[in-house]
């Protein structure tokens, strides 16, 4: 008899579509070919994670049908299986799947779609931090200010596609018009993803927005963020950004880094 | 409104839904008259949104924990990050009862979101006992460990599946989630009876007791009972319910409904269904202890 490892392994590997002849003769058939019986665990598994799939990719599954999807999911699924039980966090490759993925190379913006899915997917899932207020920044006096660095929302998101993603997105929710037509060459998109309450919200963002808090988020300091921005748009406005992100709960610590000793 | 907490030495006093997302804003709104709510620990181990409503929703309910990923039955070492977010949740949420089942789900770094049946054999016993030690010791509290619907059976197997339970609230204080349409599917399907499997169970370890529905497909031309949760509880499963209270006494029931999930009233009239089997075995067993 094989260990309960060995046939662990077996049946693993034949629910993921591996050979299990070996398994037949463990298996006892009670009239029903023991491959059947197997089958039966194997479309299981399939169909509850292109389930799991779904609830997280609602968008994708619309713009290319439920048959397709179910296709596409069954090819990603033979790929990645959950690595552990929580199934709010399985499907993280499914846009790098999509973006090589032959049947949706005509679909250039689906793959953008599923980013921003699942970045909607780990805000909603982030833990809830308490953010900074200007009144928690008040202490801090204009001479240290170069030294600032704010600590951004671990459970905010940004995305950019050159497609124009946040419209194809509204346009397929439940309130949205799925039939309005959007011009696919109108522009690309940055995107701020964030859980507000019980909501996750999308903010477009500029180009200069975009590289600050790209910079925040990289654990820069606050006037390196500036910079960053600034290199972008010279116009960028520090104190209208920085009032922003204090306002709608972007920053949730800060701190003065210690000068270097060089 | 009134904490529907549990009342009699029996456990929760009246019949309980596995609560799901699609129902939390109606119930929160409406918050009817339920014996408790079940939720699937792994749907509450993030951040999401859904844990502040089961923190406000268990001021007004008993809860109950029901795992399905702890994977008890793996050979390896259990999942220890996942069983410290199980932990983490059971102290959030104080729970009235902890389940998981006599199942396997994967391997190291690979879960199947099944679970899938072990070959009853003393090796599987000693790692299975092994691990509810472990998640009892981890967890401070007893686990109820439910027997699993399965569709397929091991040749090696050597001991009993209802003897294997014994076995396992023997060794570990464990108690049992008697999952009755679970027996009645798998009575179905391997051909065995369901009454002496319940006959062999030790009543006074019966936590909780599951019902839910199933549905009969074709396979190599056999018919097979598969165990979606996508009906109402069918008559057989009633009868087998009623039988199994007459053995065990009145324990906490839940009603199961997963996939084509009905409207809440649907599954309200489940509960209360039975609450009313439970009363009538009730004044029947009253009956024959006067008699």
């Amino acid at each position: 008899m094989p260990s309960l490892e060995e046939l662990q392994k077996d049946i693993c590997d034949a629910i993921c579509g591996g050979d299990d002849t070996g398994l037949s003769e463990l298996i006892a058939g009670d009239g029903i070919d023991p491959r059947a019986r197997l089958r039966i665990y194997r479309n299981h598994a399939v169909i509850t994670l292109t389930d799991a799939l779904k609830a997280t990719y609602p968008v994708v599954c619309r713009l290319v049908s439920d048959a397709f999807f179910a296709y596409a999911a069954h090819e990603f699924i033979r790929e990645h299986l959950p690595e552990r039980p929580s199934l709010a966090e399985y499907g993280a490759e499914f846009a790098s799947f999509l973006a090589q993925f032959p049947p949706c190379r005509e679909l250039g913006y689906l793959a953008d779609i599923a980013r921003l899915e699942w970045a909607i997917n780990q805000a909603l899932h982030a833990d809830t931090v308490v953010a900074v207020t200007r009144g928690d920044l008040s202490g801090i006096v204009a001479a240290d200010a170069p030294r600032l660095v704010l600590t951004i929302d671990p459970g905010l998101r940004l995305v950019e596609s050159r497609w124009p993603i946040e419209r194809i997105w509204r346009a397929n929710q439940a309130d949205g018009d799925p039939d309005l037509t959007i011009d696919l060459d109108s522009g690309g998109v940055r995107l701020r993803i964030h859980r507000r309450g019980d909501r996750v919200v999308l903010k477009s963002l500029s180009p200069c927005e975009l590289a600050f808090l790209q910079a925040l988020a990289n654990g820069d300091s606050l006037t390196d963020a500036a910079d960053a921005a600034l290199r972008i748009d010279l116009l960028f406005d520090l104190a209208a950004a920085l009032g922003a992100i204090l306002e709608d709960g972007t920053v949730t610590g800060f701190r003065l880094e210690t000068p270097s000793e060089d | 409104m009134a904490k529907h907490r549990s009342t009699t030495r029996d456990g929760l006093a009246a019949a309980g839904i596995g609560l799901r997302s699609a129902h939390i804003a109606e119930i929160m709104e409406t918050r009817p008259a339920i014996g408790f709510l079940e939720v699937h620990a792994e749907n509450y181990m993030t951040g999401t949104p859904a844990v502040a409503a089961l923190e406000a929703l268990r001021r007004d309910y008993p809860i109950s924990i029901h795992g399905v990923g702890l994977s008890l039955g793996s050979a390896g070492a259990l999942d220890r990050e996942h069983l410290a977010r199980l932990r983490a949740l059971v102290d959030r949420i104080e729970p009235d009862l902890v389940s998981e089942h006599l199942s396997w789900s994967g391997l190291p770094g690979v879960y199947l979101n099944d679970l899938l049946p072990l070959p009853y054999t003393e090796e599987s016993l000693e790692i299975v006992s092994d691990h509810i030690d472990e998640a009892q010791a981890a967890l401070g509290r007893r686990l109820l460990i439910e027997n699993p619907s399965a569709y397929l059976r091991f040749r090696h197997s050597t001991i009993a599946e209802s003897e294997f339970l014994s076995e396992l609230v023997r060794l570990t204080g464990c108690a049992i989630l008697c999952d009755v349409n679970n027996l009645y599917v798998n009575a179905d399907n391997f051909g065995f009876d369901p009454w002496a499997y319940l006959a062999a169970l030790p009543a006074r370890a019966i936590g909780e007791i599951h019902l839910a529905g199933h549905h009969r497909a074709d396979i190599d031309g056999r018919s097979i009972l598969i165990d979606d949760h996508g009906s109402a509880v069918s008559k057989p499963v009633w009868d087998l319910y009623a039988h199994a209270l007459d053995r065990f006494g009145p324990k906490p029931t839940l009603i199961e409904w997963d996939s084509n999930l009905p409207a809440l009233p649907v599954l309200l009239a489940e509960a209360r269904y039975a609450d009313r089997i439970g009363a009538m075995q009730a004044a029947e067993r009253r009956t024959r202890a006067v008699a």
